[in-house]
């Protein structure tokens, strides 16, 4: 399996989402409501070693990936590690019509999406809805087409979604998500989670390998189902070879100290890390704090 | 182990069946829903699931234990009725009723028989409201004089297209019955439910026959009163968001579902908080579930319904009494809406 980058340059900062503080959030929303002050958060991270982004497709995400592709021979050695889908705009379609009816928007309402006579051959919702993987693939494919022309290393389906699955206990999902992003993408698949050693299980059960696992890591515990001594015990016993582990909310929203949170990640058996800052003076502290295993 | 049944698979149903699967004591036998695309993918993918269109033909035949019901609320009703006289234990999905007197006639039955019944007023098994509940009980801030429960969400953000049983205050639609029973419930939660409702007012946005805005003041016999503002069409609000002010004879409190803050005007031993402000982040309070599908509070409220019936819960959060409660507030401010119109 491909090696990840031991530092990923995350998103949440950008688009106004803290778990904590719902007051920061929106400062930070404020911030980087005009597009150029993303873009020099950005720089500040490349120029302190940083050459890869996670960034979720959210509806602001298609502007950043387009000026990133324009600028390549800047910005060409960068990957890109891509978390589909952004749950609200689904979750708020789901709301006013019902499931099917708003993948059916998605998929087949907006014509540019995918282009309307692929979808008439295949016999539209009414063969799809037959058939979820099929009408996954197709999902996937509106997702991460705002990515296409970046090196996009991983592909990332978001927490929501995975252990939504993961508690239906279906092995066909994501062995079908995990193959069609390695054979369409040529990317690893990735896979967020806030229950990581039972997902990690459930893959080795199912013979699901080379995937990426980002989940929740951090001293206090925070977001880590069912406990952190059980994340403690699946992150020794892990083979990197199998499963190449990336921590997320390292500072459990900013409870803990970045050195304190740091020197806790630096111990465990991880290959990446995924952090979020947007001043010079966090991103090259984080930078320098993060010092992997291997 | 408990053989378990979901009626209603949208999406309220679906994140159900992926929390409560997980607990090791709980079987999903069979679901019910009236859409074939939703009965055919998961028989396809789940084996040994057992799929009905007609609820009444789930109970009939698959007879389970217990019950998850996410059907709209103006079927809830005559679903409980059903899984009562079957002698069935019920989840009910919020708001409990579309109807006040069927939420009494509902409270009464299943008391009656000791079924185990609770409503799905999630955020009473959220970390910081539970704490706050706490707080208030053992006297942090001393007698409640003055709250304000406010609720924002971007739930509806452009006109209807098309209408659905959300579009009808009947099916239980409507920003009081989606959205303000969260806010009511707190109230009636930390509070309890009011004397007297007053000044109730509501605004229509985008919606074609329910109201997208709603305000109220609540009023109760020890003089305490309240306001309460929710508003389902607030864009700045990413996703919905519970904030709570209560002032009271020695400090207040302030909370979201994410942390709160302590006012108080004399040092605390019991807490050990200081005089004058004291933050306090979920981070602080947490306490992690065995499964996380979309927060804590989520798997927290299905596993409470599983271990009561197991009996290793005394079950006595947000129970249909509590449903019903909320539900005849909401019924008090439909009723003081409509007498506080604009005079021509």
């Amino acid at each position: 399996m491909e090696k990840i980058d031991k530092i990923v340059f995350g998103d949440n900062q950008f688009f106004g989402i803290n778990h904590m503080s719902q007051e920061k959030a929106q400062q930070l929303s404020e911030k980087f409501f005009d597009t150029e002050n993303i873009y020099k958060v950005y720089d500040l991270a490349f120029n302190n070693g940083i050459e890869a982004v996670m960034l979720n497709s959210n509806d602001r995400a298609k502007e950043i990936c387009d000026y990133f592709r324009e600028n390549k021979k800047q910005y060409g050695h960068l990957s890109w590690y891509p978390s589909i889908p952004y749950p609200h705009k689904y979750a708020n379609m789901v709301n006013e019509k019902g499931i099917f009816p708003a993948i059916n928007d998605v998929l087949f309402s907006n014509n540019s999406a995918l282009g309307i006579l692929g979808m008439v051959a295949k016999g539209g919702m009414a063969v799809l809805s037959k058939d979820a993987i099929e009408m996954m693939k197709m999902l996937v494919d509106v997702e991460v087409k705002m990515y296409k022309g970046l090196n996009v290393k991983v592909v990332f389906l978001q927490n929501i979604i995975v252990d939504l699955l993961l508690g239906y206990d279906i092995k066909d999902v994501f062995y079908e998500y995990c193959t069609y992003i390695r054979k369409k993408y040529n990317a690893l698949p990735g896979l967020i989670t806030q229950n990581m050693p039972y997902l990690k299980a459930k893959l080795e059960e199912w013979g699901i390998e080379e995937v990426v696992i980002c989940s929740s890591i951090n001293k206090i515990g925070y977001l880590m189902s069912p406990d952190i001594q059980t994340y403690l015990d699946a992150i020794e016993k892990n083979d990197p070879n199998k499963y190449q582990l990336m921590a997320m909310s390292t500072l459990a929203s900013g409870a803990i100290r970045a050195s304190d949170a740091y020197n806790f990640i630096n111990s465990l058996n991880l290959q990446s890390v995924v952090f979020g800052a947007s001043s010079e003076r966090n991103i090259k502290e984080t930078v320098s704090l993060i010092k992997l295993r291997d | 182990m408990i053989r378990l049944g979901i009626i209603g698979m949208g999406r309220m149903g679906i994140t159900h069946y992926s929390i409560i699967n997980s607990h090791p004591e709980v079987e999903i036998i069979a679901v019910a829903d009236t859409s074939k695309i939703t009965l055919d993918l998961l028989k396809k993918y789940v084996p040994n699931l057992q799929v009905f269109k007609d609820y009444k033909e789930l109970i009939d035949t698959a007879k389970p234990d217990a019950l998850i019901v996410c059907t709209p609320p103006n079927l809830h009703f005559e679903v409980c009725i059903y899984a009562f006289q079957n002698n069935i234990h019920v989840f009910v999905e919020k708001p409990f009723t579309s109807n006040v007197k069927h939420a009494e006639e509902l409270k009464q039955k299943f008391e009656s028989k000791g079924l185990v019944n609770q409503v799905g007023y999630v955020n009473r098994f959220n970390d910081v409201f539970m704490t706050v509940k706490k707080y208030v009980e053992s006297g942090l801030i001393g007698e409640i004089i003055r709250f304000k429960s406010e609720m924002f969400s971007c739930t509806v953000s452009k006109k209807e297209e098309s209408e659905s049983w959300r579009s009808f205050r009947e099916n239980g639609g409507g920003a009081v019955y989606e959205i303000a029973a969260h806010a009511i419930d707190l109230v009636d939660y930390i509070i309890g439910p009011p004397d007297q409702i007053v000044g109730t007012s509501m605004n229509q946005i985008f919606s074609k026959h329910v109201e997208d805005i709603v305000s109220s003041t609540f009023l109760y016999k020890n003089g305490c009163s309240g306001t309460l503002y929710v508003n389902w069409c607030d864009t700045s609000y990413r996703k919905p968001s519970n904030k709570l002010e209560l002032f009271g004879s020695k400090g207040k409190i302030l909370a979201d579902q994410h942390g709160l803050k302590v006012f108080l005007n004399a040092d605390d031993v019991v807490t050990g908080y200081k005089k004058g402000w004291n933050t306090v982040y979920i981070t602080d309070i947490f306490t992690p579930v065995k499964f996380y599908v979309r927060g804590n509070e989520f798997t927290r409220q299905l596993y409470h319904f599983a271990d009561t019936i197991l009996g290793q819960e005394k079950g006595d959060i947000c129970t249909f009494t509590d449903g019903y409660n909320a539900q005849n507030i909401m019924h008090q401010l439909f009723e003081d809406a409509k007498i506080n119109s604009l005079k021509a």
